[in-house]
């Protein structure tokens, strides 16, 4: 059994009454691309929050390659390793693109501010070293005719891509993509699959949430599935698609009466 | 330092304190209303009230009131303070309804950052500030005894004067107008409809810019009204007198928590009451000091207030 | 969403300038930097009737209010405009600087060279006290925050007896004679060349900074801050550094002032300096350091120059934060980058 990056143990979180997440036990293992399915408002983006450190969690515990990060602050989580994407896109607009994702590459730098004001050796080394991987990024993603652009004038899919090349700069151990298909063309969806299997090869774990199926079911290792906050199912793609739960779950009949 | 004042003077402290409570509810009650609709200081409010302490004043001269002359019997007295406070709270009212226009709606409508709106507020704020200046000479000006101010009774230590059960009296009757405003008019739903969720409320057929207009409205109006009485028990205004004073109404705002209506009330009255306690120990110099040091306190260590509802931080 | 930019077609100033810097050597970029540094120190030298003010003498309009202003602007800039944090109190730091010079030169001797340092270091720890508190509130309550910090350094400044009170404190050393330049009262030229050559480090600082990882770390705060710390942006840290280097630089401002004027009052640091610094950082363009010290050069020089606006400036302030906020809010030389396109084959730059 390959090892776990990140591991999510009994997670609960509520939110004044409404309980977002109830009991929760997901985790991530080394080279997988793991998936979060479930209708809206199941819970899943409520995951990342939490897992990121922007909510502390209401019980439960959170492993980052077996080091609890629950109450560390988020930055400092990201550094860890644990990098995200965003529902709905959320780049530095007026930076340009290639600045956005070495904003992310920076976070593994050890330069301070007095550093790069003087001009230390440490700074040039580091600035360049930002530089060298943000380049890099933009052409893993396919998108490096962008980096002189400002992240906002982008068209829509590669601000997506964006997103997901300023994640990567983190070096991150677990990649958390949220809903990184929503908007896009079947072709443009079965080209982000690939991606995201080259990101995985690449040797990134990755735990992707996807409404659409036929994407999930191609490209991930494992599913799991969230319903009003409670984990209702786990498995290999296509155990997941014949369970019964899951298909009520989609189709609303599941009795919720409880 | 010498604590036994508060013991010795317990009773008129305790007046003085609900007293100044009184006003700063009645401009408190501005900041939190147009927090609780667009989500923004409304730094210009405490020049809402400065431009009604200038038309009560105004309405007084106008009358030929010059400062000298006996105090008017309570009739005459209601009549001219009616018509004051309803000319500052027409001046105010209308006076907010416009910085809306000139200040906020624009940046409203084209979707402005929230620094954009702060800075034209601030703006507006320091154009008024300055316009009175200019006009009224920088000096300060005196406003006409109304109001024998000799004590009626006295209630322990507390000399109970007219001029403060007017200021208790309106600032209620006030506050109870609203109340029934907010609760039952159209648009007073329409105000709490937009401060729970303005996205809703627009789905639901609320004309928001109708609502927050009314609401910059009523804010002023308070802020007018609550101009007069402050005239009428301090008697005295300057260009400035909204700066401090908007200070200490934003502080009580935030110390009911903010957007919280009933909160703002009641946290006039904690800090009015703080206030006239602190000042009598450390000096009335320090009075301000205080209240800056519980705004600090509160926004770092209980920034919903004290009465307000956990506010969950922004949605990823 | 956004879409695809077509601005790249419009004629703009800022960037023919652009184009034609990007061309130009290394020497023909000293020699025009030489160039612009010589021409602002003999500045003072120019005064001619079209050039000059009318309603005070020029080279005293250079240092105040025209090469304060653009300081300051330039420091208050690096929070409001770069990390978009709204400080409001930001003549705090001034006064800061203003009371260290004048409380150590006249209790204990020290002299003016030291003190700047000493005042800068006061308003580096102030900034620090305030921020590492207030930094953790959002936008509206920290500038509200801001304010009364501002106030209320001046209120301790009038209760308290070591400040003078309300009288202020009078008799303050100027800066002893350095190289051989004497600093005399009614001789504003050397404290204009002093301020334009602290000036001259805060810009080296400042670009250098904001070309790294310090200017990404800020901006990324300005855009979302959120966002910032899920990238791993240590946002607390660099908020901080942002304020305390803006005080820093008033403070030094501030010791600089009280050298000149030779008495301080509190009535000196009152509200209103914070929010005409504020104002030039919004009319000349947040986070655009040409912008800001255009914007700040002109609001300086123009109530100087034409007798209707010297009386009305402040009027004129605050209409103008109004108007610039409700049709150009990026101000008169926006922070906007220049975009560059890379051809998708061959990775080289396209001309536009
Ligand atoms: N900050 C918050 N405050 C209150 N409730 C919240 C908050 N964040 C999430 N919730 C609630 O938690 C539940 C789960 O939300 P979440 O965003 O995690 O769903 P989701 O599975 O990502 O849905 P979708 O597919 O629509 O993105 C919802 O009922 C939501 O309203
Ligand atoms: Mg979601």
């Amino acid at each position: 059994m390959s090892k776990k990056l990140l591991e999510i143990r009994n997670l609960t979180m509520k939110f004044g009454g409404v309980v977002a997440l109830s009991e929760v036990n997901l985790h991530v293992s080394e080279g997988e691309i793991a998936a979060l399915i479930g209708p809206n408002g199941a819970g899943k983006t409520t995951v990342f929050n939490v897992a990121t450190g922007y909510y502390t969690p209401t019980a439960g515990e959170i492993l980052l390659d077996n080091e609890s990060v629950v109450g560390v602050k988020t930055y400092k989580i990201a550094r860890k390793g644990l990098a995200r994407t965003f529902q709905n896109v959320r780049l530095f607009g007026d930076m340009t693109a290639l600045e956005n994702v070495m904003t992310g590459a920076d976070s593994k730098n050890k330069v301070g501010l007095l550093g790069s004001m003087f001009g230390t050796s440490t700074s040039k080394k580091d600035e360049e070293r930002s530089h060298k991987k943000a380049a890099e990024l933009l052409n893993f993603m396919g998108i490096s005719h962008r980096a002189g652009q400002l992240a906002k004038n982008l068209p829509y899919g590669d601000q997506r891509r964006l997103e997901i090349a300023r994640a990567l700069a983190l070096e991150p151990k677990v990649l958390l993509l949220d809903e990184p298909a929503a908007g896009f063309n079947p072709q443009e969806k079965v080209e982000l699959g690939n991606l995201i299997k080259k990101i995985r090869d690449a040797g990134f774990a990755v735990l992707l949430i996807e409404h659409d199926m036929s994407l999930v079911m191609k490209i991930s290792d494992r599913v799991s599935v969230l319903d009003f906050g409670q984990k209702i199912a786990e498995g290999t793609p296509s155990e997941v698609q014949k369970d019964q739960k899951v298909i009520d779950a989609y189709l609303g009949v599941a009795d919720h009466a409880s | 330092m010498d604590f036994s004042i508060l013991w010795t003077d317990f009773a008129s402290l305790l007046l003085d304190g609900i007293v100044v409570g009184a006003i700063y509810a009645l401009v408190s009650l501005g900041y939190t209303l147009v927090y609780g609709v667009l989500r923004l200081i409304n730094f210009a409010h405490s020049e809402i009230f400065m431009l009604g302490t200038f038309a009560t004043l105004g309405v007084t001269m106008l009358l030929g009131f010059t400062g000298f002359e006996e105090p008017l019997g309570i009739l005459a007295f209601l009549g001219v303070f009616l018509l004051a406070a309803t000319v500052a709270g027409v001046a105010s009212g209308s006076a907010a309804m416009l910085l809306e226009v000139v200040a906020y709606r624009r940046l409203r409508r084209n979707n402005a950052n929230r620094l954009s709106s702060l800075i034209s507020a601030i703006g507006a704020s320091l154009f008024l500030v300055e316009f009175f200046r200019i006009i009224t000479d920088s000096k300060d000006w005196d406003f006409p005894r109304l109001l024998d101010k000799n004590s009626l009774f006295q209630v322990g230590t507390a000399y109970v004067t007219a001029d403060k059960i007017v200021v208790l009296v309106g600032a209620f009757a006030l506050m109870i107008i609203l109340d029934r405003i907010i609760q039952t008019t159209k648009l007073g739903r329409g105000i709490r409809a937009v401060s729970q969720d303005e996205r809703t409320s627009i789905l639901m057929g609320v004309d928001v810019d109708r609502v927050i207009a009314f609401t910059f409205l009523i804010g002023g109006v308070l802020a007018g009204v609550g101009s007069a009485f402050y005239m009428l028990f301090y008697e005295a205004t300057k260009f400035n007198v909204g700066f401090l004073l908007g200070i200490s109404a934003f502080t009580a705002a935030v110390l009911g928590g903010i957007g919280n209506i009933r909160g703002a009330l009641a946290g006039s009255f904690v800090l009015g009451l703080i206030q006239q306690f602190s000042s009598a120990v450390l000096g009335y110099n320090w009075r301000d000091v205080v209240t800056f040091i519980i705004l600090v306190l509160v926004l770092l260590f209980k920034p919903t207030g004290l009465f307000g509802e956990a506010l969950q931080r922004a949605r990823v | 969403m956004s879409t695809p930019s077509s601005t790249n077609v419009r004629f703009n100033l800022r960037d023919k300038f652009g184009d034609w810097w990007e061309g130009t050597t290394r020497n023909q970029r000293v020699l025009f930097r030489a160039a612009v540094i010589v021409f602002f120190f003999i500045l003072p030298f120019l005064d001619n009737p079209i050039l000059g003010t009318n309603e005070s003498d020029f080279s005293s309009v250079l240092f105040y209010p025209m090469g304060m202003f653009v300081i300051m602007a330039i420091g208050l800039n690096i929070i409001v405009g770069k990390s978009g944090i709204l400080d409001l109190g930001y003549v705090a730091f001034f006064a800061i600087g203003a009371y260290t010079h004048a409380i150590l030169n006249l209790n204990f001797g020290f002299p003016f060279w030291i003190n700047v340092f000493l005042g800068m270091g006061f308003a580096m720890l102030a900034g620090l006290m305030l921020g590492l508190p207030a930094l953790r509130l959002r936008g509206d309550y920290l500038a509200i925050i801001t304010l009364g910090f501002g106030e209320i350094i001046r209120i301790l400044a009038i209760n308290f007896n070591f400040t003078g009170g309300a009288a202020g404190l009078a008799g303050i050393a100027a800066p002893p004679t350095l190289f051989g330049i004497e600093f005399v009262v009614d001789d504003p030229k050397p404290f204009y060349w002093l301020l334009l050559t602290l000036m001259l480090l805060v810009i080296w600082a400042y670009l250098r900074l904001v070309a790294r990882r310090p200017g990404r770390a800020w901006e990324a705060i300005r855009e979302d801050e959120d966002v910032a710390e899920f990238m791993g942006v240590a946002t607390m840290k660099y908020k901080l550094w942002g304020f305390v280097l803006g005080g820093a630089v008033g403070g030094a401002v501030g010791a600089v002032y009280a050298g000149q004027v030779t008495s301080i009052t509190p009535e000196n640091f009152t509200l209103q300096i914070s929010i005409m610094i504020l104002a030039c950082v919004v009319f000349g363009g947040m986070g655009n350091i040409w912008g800001v010290a255009l914007g700040a050069a002109l609001l300086g020089y123009f109530p100087e120059k034409l007798r209707f606006l010297s009386d009305t400036r402040i009027l004129f302030f605050g209409l103008l934060m109004v108007v610039m906020m409700n049709i150009r809010p990026d101000g008169i030389i926006p922070r906007k980058k220049r975009e560059k396109v890379y051809d998708k084959n061959t990775g080289q730059e396209v001309t536009r």
